[in-house]
């Protein structure tokens, strides 16, 4: 009897046991609350949806907060290692690196680990994220530009489809632009980045220099770097936009550019990321457009750059499983459809059925499924990129319209001191290796 | 006299806290290498100083803020002054131009940034359109380097002309009628009576009007951030100034060692220029004496 009570009571005190402590994990779950910063505006109906989902699932309450990039930078910088900052945060590698070697950002636990490395990211995605051996963080964005292009504008030109090579790119833009009666480009036939201030000018350069066969920056197999554009491919590409501008006159600093411009149909071809498909949906869904690589330079490979945007856990949360918890459930094959469904960007796994956004989108194709045999190139997971790119940022916007220029031997010294300067900044930061 | 130090404390305290320290602060960091993040600080001594030296962006930046600074404190003042001593005058309309004039000041950087950026415009902008309405050909005030500059005096001017504007209607209003009736009785004429009672009487106002606007204008960043972003916008060199230099140093490149030696020389320039206006209008009251 004492035994059979005391079985049953062993059996009452272990189902006590677990309803309170299911309930107590609830409870606990519940009390918790995570805060998520994101410096991506058009991520936040994202984030709110996939943090509904986990809140109804788990009980973990999710408080969003949204600024633009530069702004969210300053915001984590200062925050981060002083413990204020949010559990959970998405952020380019630049910047992500920096706190992984601040010791802000720790190595993933085994279950982020195990997820990030059991197949469903690309090789380059894994390699991208993993420091000394270590992985940290998760991919969330998987972003490479493509190239734009207005069906329409091309069918009125006369022109086939898209050009292939940048050399046919600059022939079809000539076609392409149009000016007023008094001379006045009122159409470009190709936009290019030619003003404003930071990296994004670089960037955009390299959009051009990479498939001409230079780089920024090279690795010396030792750990360091030299610059790789004071060369006969660093030349080619600053011409390229020197002609683009002043002889060709297929593109005008005075014009309207970027995303705004194709989306108003100011422009006939435009270099960029997935995201330009949310604002034409959004702004002007009757705009007829493909999308196609980037093109090659003469004979050469087709090659485009990857950027990731990582989805990182503070290590300094008090949070530290329910973050992890929380950055896994954000990163579902679920959640990355909807990620591009909802921003335009495209998700950073690698085994998701896309067919359905491409059945509805098929301009997606080009981001989420690249053409075979475009190459990419990786941005360096460096602290000192910035700097880097904007630097050379600083000086291509006067470059780009100097009738100097036209000149080889200034165009030559031009970039000469700027590949100097790369050098300069990368011995700065012990980084230099010939 | 002992209770009003005691009641003064908490507001030298708070002072102390909020711009004392972060000053000092500001000087000690210029002397390491500190990227913000990392717990790492070294002592670098003087090489971001020497560096600052080298550095083409901070000269062109000390060059340009330059530029702009006397631009636009030379055209804000000289243009105020003359609006000032026109609506001193009784008028029904003088009141209502007074708030016209002052409306930007009161408006924030940032819209007025951003308004100036449409006006601005090459193909849409309404300073064009009113150009084409004269047979005018439009003008690239952003996008050309050489023009871009002229259009931040532009929008500063107008930004702080309300602002100097009152400070000299309250100096005018303030000057006794006795001397002016005074004078109106001995033959003087109305430039004689500006030039001989009413202006330097207003010395001290300009003083005050000229450093708090040195001041400001050594200090303009917004209007650059906003008018240097995106691609349809001012070519980032073109327009660089020391706040946006810093910024830059700072912010994006986490140089916070750097950016601080950049703080500390433009602290410097700022308290060196105050220094020298005030002594200047203290010799011209010893002269007056």
């Amino acid at each position: 009897m004492n035994h059979s009570i005391g079985r049953r009571g062993a059996l009452q005190l272990a189902a006590g046991a677990g309803i309170a402590t299911l309930g107590g994990r609830k409870a606990k779950a519940a009390d918790v609350t995570l805060s998520i910063w994101t410096g991506y505006p058009e991520l936040v109906k994202w984030y709110e949806a996939v943090g509904a989902e986990y809140t109804k699932a788990k009980g973990t309450k999710i408080t969003i907060l949204s600024t633009s990039l530069r702004e969210h930078e300053q915001k984590l910088a200062a925050a981060v290692p002083t413990g204020t900052g949010p559990d959970v945060f998405d952020v380019g590698q630049i910047l992500g690196i920096t706190f992984i070697e601040a010791g802000l950002i720790k190595a993933n636990p085994a279950a982020v680990d195990a997820h990030l490395k059991g197949g469903a990211y690309r090789k380059s995605s894994v390699e991208q994220f993993t420091t000394e051996g270590k992985t940290h963080g998760l991919p969330m964005l998987f972003s490479t530009p493509a190239m734009f292009w207005n069906r329409t504008m091309f069918k009125e030109a006369g022109l086939d489809g898209p050009p292939k090579t940048f050399q046919e790119k600059m022939a079809a833009a000539k076609k392409l632009t149009k000016f007023d009666a008094t001379g006045k480009m009122i159409r470009s036939g190709m936009s290019l980045r030619l003003s404003g201030q930071g990296s994004g000018i670089a960037e955009k350069f390299r959009f051009i220099l990479e498939p001409a066969g230079g780089t920024l920056i090279v690795p010396n197999g030792k750990g360091k770097f030299h610059q790789g554009y004071d060369n006969e491919a660093g030349r080619n590409a600053l011409k390229y936009y020197v002609d683009a501008v002043q002889t060709d006159k297929v593109d005008d600093p005075k014009v309207q550019h970027d995303a705004a411009a194709f989306v108003a149909g100011n422009t006939a071809m435009l270099m960029r990321e997935a995201w330009v498909i949310g604002e034409i949906k959004e702004k002007n869904p009757t705009l007829d457009y493909g999308v196609a690589p980037i093109p090659a330079w003469g004979s050469g490979p087709h090659k485009t750059l990857l950027q990731h945007n990582g989805l990182w856990v503070n290590g300094k949360s008090k949070n530290l499983d329910a973050a992890y918890d929380f950055q896994l459930f954000l990163s579902t094959k679920e959640a990355s459809v909807k990620l591009t469904q909802m921003s335009g960007w495209v998700a950073a796994r690698s085994d998701v059925d896309w067919s359905p956004l491409l059945k509805d989108i098929p301009q997606y194709k080009e981001f989420v499924a690249p053409t075979q045999g475009v190459q990419f190139y990786p941005e360096p997971v460096m602290a000192a990129w910035n700097e880097i790119e904007t630097r050379l940022a600083d000086r291509l916007p006067n470059a780009y319209i100097d009738p100097g220029m036209l000149d080889p031997a200034k165009l030559a010294a031009f970039i000469k001191a700027a590949a100097a300067q790369t050098d300069q900044i990368l011995k700065q930061n012990d980084l230099y290796g010939a | 006299m002992l209770f009003c130090y005691v009641a003064l404390l908490p507001i030298v305290a708070l002072f102390f806290y909020v711009r004392i320290i972060p000053i000092g602060f500001s000087f000690l960091l210029s002397f390491y290498k500190w990227n913000l993040i990392s717990p790492r600080r070294p002592f670098v001594g003087w090489d971001n100083y020497l560096e600052l030296l080298e550095d083409e962006n901070f000269i062109l930046a000390l060059k340009n803020t330059t530029l702009y600074s006397f631009s636009t404190v030379l055209l804000a003042t000289a243009i105020a002054l003359p609006l000032a001593v026109f609506l001193s005058r009784k008028s029904r309309l003088s009141p209502f131009y007074q708030t016209i004039y002052f409306l930007p000041v009161i408006t924030p950087m940032v819209p007025v940034a951003i308004a100036w950026k449409w006006i601005y415009d090459y193909n849409y902008g309404i300073l064009n359109y009113g150009l084409s309405l004269v047979g005018l050909p439009s003008v690239a005030w952003l996008t050309d380097p050489s023009i871009a500059l002229w259009a931040l005096v532009i929008m500063g001017v107008w930004k702080v002309l309300g602002y100097n504007m009152v400070l000299f209607l309250v100096g005018i209003r303030n000057i006794p009628a006795e001397y002016l009736e005074a004078a109106s009785i001995d033959g003087a004429t109305d430039w004689q009576r500006f030039w001989r009672i009413s202006f330097p009487l207003l010395r001290p106002i300009l003083l005050y009007v000229i450093v708090t606007s040195t001041i400001n204008a050594f200090n303009v960043f917004t209007q650059v951030y906003v008018m240097t972003l995106g691609s349809q916008s001012a070519p980032g060199q073109a327009v660089r100034m020391l706040v946006f230099d810093i910024y830059t140093n700072g912010f994006q490149f986490f140089r916070m060692g750097y950016a601080s030696a950049e703080a500390v020389i433009l602290t410097l320039i700022v308290l060196g220029l105050t220094v020298i206006q005030f002594s200047l209008a203290r010799d011209d009251s010893a002269k007056g004496t």
